[in-house]
């Protein structure tokens, strides 16, 4: 996938930027895709460097994605460099130890297409970004409660005093046919006996 | 801003102090949710200083059905159906991309006859695309015939996919490791008749709506997005072409077999108005109708009887990591960003990279000091389909 030989990437980042501490993740298998890890302070910095060098330069901003991996956040940058003779793309990885508020700084000024991927981090993940000028929900209704794509999310039984799946509007045929069904299991199981 | 009027400044009425009722100011308009312009439920905020746009603030998630959370209970087969209702307009595609990325973390072959039919239903799935987006923009602006032609022979197109998959939109037909149904030879055949009508086709689309007059006046000079534009928000598709840079990943990064094909990279060539305008971006649409049949066509000459089904094994485990895959709809690029865990049965986290909701996000910066009548133009000629955006 990457076109790009991530180890000198690494040691460019951590020779321009210091305190960067960019790690190769590399991958177990050949199939699967290697990224870069670098310390969430320094990813302003390493994004407009990415930008502007001249020797490895990635000039469009691909996707940022959240996940949750339950005891920590990671955000996760997708970078590509649309050129016909060095097409190259990079995954950049940074890891939030602060589950509760997790903040890390924003890079729309570095990439404009960052503006919106911030606000969808944001609206799925609660995931704060400093310096972004309107962070606000984008997916989600703006009186939305907690961050739908949290592992711990647990779906709301009301919307603005509307009751969501209400049950006179629930088809139980099919969670019925289920229950009957392990009853006559359970019957035959006990008869057998 | 660059607006066909030449207009400079926003002319601005002139305000008496003294009268309160004479006071200029911005009003505000709401464009949508239901409004036939925005292709579906988009509600755009518009700040007008009379006729002219000052700022302009897309409200999204009319449509959002939290494709991705649903994908995280779902097993990797089951959530080919909800890959279908990101694009709907286009829906073999992002199978297509779907079983890509899922076969690749799978390291399974997929059989020739496979990848070559799945090359063939999804360049016919670009010509739907690309003529529904013909249609409807024309009829954006205010000529109605088009679209009946357009539909016309889309509609044969989705005949070939009812025939073969059993649905008309929503096809769940580009299972992982193969397909799921094979084309019979009456099938291809009827193919080889519809490429060859197609392509007169095309050249009368083109002689009817590309050099009519009004059509010119009311899209060239219209929405320029530079190429600065483009790689600042990382558009793809037919934005990027259409600013005149030639990258398309069926040529320059080849996934399945494109790398055995031969065909051209349309780009905006600024023919009529400049590059990067409305037109630009119609007209690069119209000539990959074009280069799609010339694919299909080769795809008759590499095409041998086979298996359309590789190996799979009945319930699928992934390895732990994650894979990033992009491949070229006929939007733009959609890329799938899949993590699973050891031995996973269900994706723990998908991140889909819709084209759509990038583009969309480039209408603040392309809007002001635009005519409203030039902005509904704007937003036809960059194909919104809304089932992508909000997913």
């Amino acid at each position: 996938m990457h076109n790009v030989d991530l180890n000198q990437l690494a040691s460019l980042i951590n020779k321009n930027i210091p305190g960067a501490n960019a790690v190769v993740n590399v991958a177990p298998d050949a199939k699967l895709d290697s990224s870069i890890n670098i310390e969430a302070s320094h990813i302003t910095k390493t994004a407009q460097w990415l930008r502007s060098n001249t020797e490895l330069p990635f000039n469009a901003l691909q996707a940022i994605t959240g996940i949750d991996w339950m005891e920590s956040m990671e955000v996760c940058y997708i970078f590509a460099n649309f050129d016909v003779n060095a097409s190259r793309e990079l995954i950049l990885k940074v890891r939030l130890t602060d589950r509760v508020d997790p903040k890390v700084d924003s890079i729309m000024k570095v990439y404009p297409a960052a503006d919106w991927q911030e606000r969808e981090v944001y609206d799925m993940f609660g995931i704060k970004f400093n310096n972004h000028k309107d962070l606000r929900r984008i997916l989600c209704p703006d009186d939305w409660q907690g961050w739908p794509l949290r592992k711990d999310y647990v779906a709301a039984k009301y919307y603005n005093g509307i009751e969501i799946y209400p049950e006179a509007k629930m088809n139980f045929e099919d969670r019925d046919f289920i229950v009957r069904q392990a009853m006559i299991k359970k019957a035959q199981e006990t008869k057998a006996q | 801003m660059q607006s066909r009027w030449d207009i400079g400044e926003p002319i601005k009425p002139t305000i008496n102090e003294d009268t309160e009722q004479l006071k200029s100011e911005l009003l505000t308009l709401n464009m949508g949710p239901q409004h036939p312009a925005t292709h579906g439920v988009l509600r755009i905020e518009i700040w007008t200083d009379s006729e002219v746009v000052a700022h302009v603030i897309p409200h999204l998630g009319y449509l959002h059905r939290c494709m991705e959370k649903h994908s995280e209970q779902m097993d990797f087969r089951g959530v080919i159906p909800y890959v279908d209702r990101l694009d709907y307009l286009a829906s073999m595609n992002m199978e297509w991309g779907y079983a890509i990325t899922v076969e690749k973390m799978l390291g399974t072959e997929v059989p020739r006859r496979a990848e070559l039919l799945r090359i063939m239903t999804g360049e016919l799935q670009r010509i739907a695309s690309h003529l529904m987006a013909f249609g409807t923009y024309a009829l954006d602006l205010g000529a109605f015939t088009p679209f009946l032609y357009a539909f016309d022979y889309r509609e044969k197109i989705l005949r070939f996919f009812e025939e073969v998959s059993g649905a008309r939109l929503l096809y769940n037909y580009m299972w992982i490791g193969g397909l799921w149904n094979d084309w019979t030879d009456d099938q291809l055949d009827r193919v080889k008749v519809f490429c060859d009508e197609m392509e007169l086709e095309a050249k009368k689309y083109h002689q009817l709506v590309s050099m009519n007059k009004i059509f010119v006046q009311r899209t060239a000079n219209v929405g320029i997005m530079s190429l600065q534009d483009c790689f600042d928000f990382g558009a793809t598709g037919p934005i990027l072409r259409g600013a005149g840079y030639k990258w398309d990943l069926r040529k320059n990064k080849p996934y399945s077999l494109y790398n055995e094909f031969d065909f051209d990279v349309p780009v905006g060539t600024g023919e009529q108005g400049v590059v990067g305008d409305c037109w630009n971006r119609y007209i690069v649409r119209m000539k990959e109708v074009t280069e799609s049949i010339k694919i299909i066509r080769q795809v008759f000459d590499k095409l041998e009887p086979g298996p359309v089904m590789g190996k799979v094994s009945k319930v699928i485990k992934l390895p732990k990591g994650e894979v990033y895959v992009r491949t070229e709809a006929p939007r733009g690029e959609i890329g799938f960003h899949l993590f699973s865990e050891q031995d996973g049965k269900t994706p723990y986290r998908m991140k889909v990279k819709s084209p759509c909701f990038t583009h969309v996000s480039m209408l603040p910066r392309v809007a002001p000091g635009q005519m409203i009548a030039d902005f509904v133009a704007t937003i036809g000629s960059i194909d919104i389909v809304l089932g992508e955006v909000d997913r």
